[in-house]
């Protein structure tokens, strides 16, 4: 769907993105994290095609993204805003006639979006009437005006209610099922375990860690799993450490030791076990641990960094 | 990447139809030829009832004649006055004074005083070796204090050679001047005669002409600054910038909001074209063709221009009280040549004049002041070199602009200096 190669671009002879390579599948909500000034909002810029890259190259359905591939892409950045004075359904048509829709398609596709976002009766009220939870469904409408395959969401639940998060959240599932590719920004962890398969992470222009969220979780967790049973377990081979959690234990495992051994190992000794599953870090510990030890920096180059990985230096 | 026409029109639309919806627009419509008209019609009526009161406050003259060869003299004035504000030949009414003599001084000044005549006027002994006279008022207005000079004057030479000549050589003597009419050499290098009211229509048509074409650019140009300033303040570029490029948005706008200016000045030339109508038939006026083609060629050069630097300005500054402290010399310099109007009207080929007609930022309304000065005379090359060094400038700074447009739109925070603007023109994004 989309694949992002090598990119770099550079301001004032600082490279604010470095080498930059993803790639986003077709139908899936991929997330895009890293801290404040890693880059995102211009690799985000530079997949738009508001900005040109220094060198690499950004494919959307295999061809470089450009005029021809504007219909396809739809931006709802972090810091936005709405015309004051016009209706929310003539913002749309705006919108969607921009998008390639004949007028009378992007009125009839305006109020559909507007009475999917429970805002019909405001259709022909100006903007400026209403309420910024209100202004920030007509944004997203915006975004969502004809049916663009590839949907960049730069913080979209921020300042909603739980009702309207959740409504957002059923929207994009239906657009996911009807085939589009979202691109997700947001600093909101839990939304990024909740909704998305991958991410990509960068930090200072460069990325930090690429791949499956449930494996980053997992590999950040100290290798361990977690145990229920009935009494304290014994250590059995493989293990280096148990430490009570919250009426469970967390097993500490040796670098070579695998859970399934150690799983075999924990049943033959006795134990009457109810449940044992791999630990994972919330998503908001790695991101933490990633930015503040500057995880992934220090290879000379531009990729992920996964713990056990050798250093060139410094701590990991 | 490849330009969409489709796209651009689509905001062009947006813009002029969003923009003609306002309220703003609609007073500015509406409100700023009522208000100009408003002031020009007060300024003349006000003109012209104000030597009427003064002539019809004229009742009595008090006259003391110290010289004593006015003892027979007539004991009233009779004077005309035109009451059509342009001067036109047409409806007189006429004003009849009564003249008191008084012995001295003194008593001329209580009458004054006392409002038994409304002015007074002492002839000196020695009137006939030096035509010294005074004249006395309790007070008169700024500028319509001479209402009474004429009738006055000739009242004393009429009533000087009485018995002297006949009354014909007489209404000569005080009218010397009344039949001779000036030729001068026209524009075909023939002599006409020289009709200052005809001249003054005929200039009229491209002085306004010129004033609506500045105001027109300038409009175009503050809808342009304005729509710029507000997309970048409410934030809603980038979202834009996703669905079309840079370059279609700034042709949109440009096409759409100086569609509004030229909306604009249409409706007041074709509301001023029907008012004004009789009047212009009156004076036989022809509009030409060719005024009217230059016309619209420095409409479409000069907002180019003037638009793209507005465009330039929005980009680059956070607001629009930013903005409009930028615009505001660009605003200047193009109404330049009608705050120096009469320096082109004295001298229309001179070098301040050419000068102004031919640099871009004066040359549209410069160009159309020349070209109704009366008197003017300009060559074609200088037309020609006027057009295409506003039509290359216009070009240039458009490309400017479009590449500070592409970079600006995004960025916040303190406005660029030149050196950083001029490295934006210089790069691309």
């Amino acid at each position: 769907m989309l694949e992002v190669r090598d990119i770099v671009k550079t301001f004032d002879d600082r490279a604010v993105v470095n080498r930059v390579s993803f790639e986003v599948r077709p139908g899936e909500i991929f997330a895009l994290l890293g801290p404040n000034g890693a880059g995102k909002t211009t690799l985000i810029r530079m997949i738009t095609d508001i900005l040109k890259p220094d060198s690499g190259e950004i494919v959307l359905d295999g061809s470089r993204v450009g005029a021809d591939s504007r219909r396809q892409i739809a931006y709802l950045p972090e810091e936005r805003g709405l015309y004051r004075r016009v209706s929310p359904i003539d913002v749309l048509v705006y919108y969607g006639e921009l998008k390639g829709l004949s007028a009378h398609a992007a009125r009839s596709a305006g109020l559909a979006l507007l009475e999917r976002m429970e805002l019909a009766e405001w259709a022909t009220k100006q903007v400026q009437t209403l309420s910024k939870g209100m202004q920030q469904k007509v944004q997203f409408c915006t975004v969502l005006i004809g049916e663009p395959r590839l949907l960049i969401l730069d913080e979209p639940f921020t300042g909603l209610d739980p009702l309207n998060t959740q409504l957002f959240e059923e929207i994009l599932a239906e657009r996911r099922a009807a085939g589009s590719t979202v691109l997700l920004s947001t600093h909101q962890m839990n939304k990024v375990e909740e909704l998305c398969d991958r991410a990509l992470m960068i930090n200072r222009g460069h990325m930090v860690l690429y791949g499956s969220v449930r494996e980053f979780r997992r590999q950040y967790a100290d290798h361990a799993v977690i145990l229920r049973c009935d009494r304290r377990p014994d250590t059995v081979a493989g293990v280096r450490g148990i430490e009570p959690l919250d009426g469970d234990w967390k097993l500490m495992l040796e670098l070579s030791a695998s859970p399934q051994a150690v799983l075999g190992a924990l049943v033959s000794s006795g134990l009457s076990i109810e449940s044992f599953a791999i630990a994972s870090l919330p998503l908001e510990d790695v991101f933490v641990r990633v930015v503040r030890e500057g995880l992934g920096l220090d290879h000379g180059r531009s990729g992920p960094a996964f713990p056990g990985e050798p250093a060139s230096g410094g701590a990991r | 990447m490849r330009f969409s026409w489709t796209r651009a029109l689509i905001v062009a639309r947006r813009e002029f139809l969003t923009t003609v919806k306002r309220k703003a627009f609609l007073f500015t419509l509406i409100a700023v030829p009522l208000y100009f008209g408003g002031i020009m019609t007060l300024a003349s009526r006000g003109e012209m009832s104000g030597r009427r009161d003064s002539m019809r406050a004229f009742t009595r003259l008090g006259v003391v004649d110290s010289s004593g060869l006015y003892a027979d003299a007539t004991r009233e004035i009779t004077s005309r006055l035109a009451v059509d504000p342009t001067g036109a030949p047409g409806r007189l009414e006429t004003y009849r004074t009564a003249v008191v003599f008084y012995p001295d001084q003194a008593r001329l000044e209580r009458a004054l005083r006392s409002g038994e005549i409304a002015q007074g006027l002492t002839i000196s002994a020695d009137y006939l070796a030096t035509g010294a006279t005074r004249r006395y008022a309790r007070s008169t207005g700024a500028f319509n204090s001479s209402s009474a000079v004429r009738p006055i004057e000739r009242w004393l030479a009429r009533n000087l050679l009485a018995g002297l000549a006949d009354s014909l050589r007489i209404e000569r003597a005080t009218r010397t001047g009344g039949g001779m009419d000036l030729y001068t050499l026209g524009k075909d290098d023939r002599f006409e005669i020289k009709d200052d009211r005809r001249e003054m229509l005929e200039f009229m048509v491209p002085f306004m002409v010129a004033i609506l074409l500045g105001v027109c650019i300038m409009t175009g140009g503050q809808y342009l600054l304005q729509g710029v300033s507000e997309e970048k303040e409410s934030r809603i570029l980038e979202s834009l910038l996703c669905t079309l490029s840079p370059e279609e948005l700034l042709a949109g706008k440009l096409v759409g909001l100086g569609g509004v200016g030229f909306a604009l000045v249409a409706v007041w030339i074709g509301a001023g074209a029907v008012l004004s109508a009789p009047m212009l038939a009156m004076a036989k006026l022809p509009l030409s063709p060719a005024l009217l083609a230059l016309a619209v060629a420095y409409f479409v050069l000069g907002y180019l221009f003037f638009a793209s630097i507005m465009t330039g300005i929005g980009a680059v500054t956070n607001n629009m009280r930013e903005a409009q402290q930028f615009s505001m010399m660009f605003s200047f310099a193009n109404l330049l040549p009608i705050i120096v109007l009469t320096q082109i009207l004295a001298r229309p080929d001179g070098p301040l004049a050419v000068a102004l007609s031919l640099f871009p930022f004066t040359a549209a309304t410069g160009m159309m002041l020349r070209l109704g000065a009366p008197s003017s005379t300009v060559p074609a090359w200088q037309i020609a070199v006027s057009l295409a060094l506003l039509a290359v400038s216009g070009w240039l700074v458009l490309r400017g602009a479009a590449r500070v447009f592409r970079i600006g739109l995004l960025m916040t925070g303190k406005p660029p200096n030149l050196p950083e603007i001029w490295r934006w023109v210089r790069a691309g994004r």
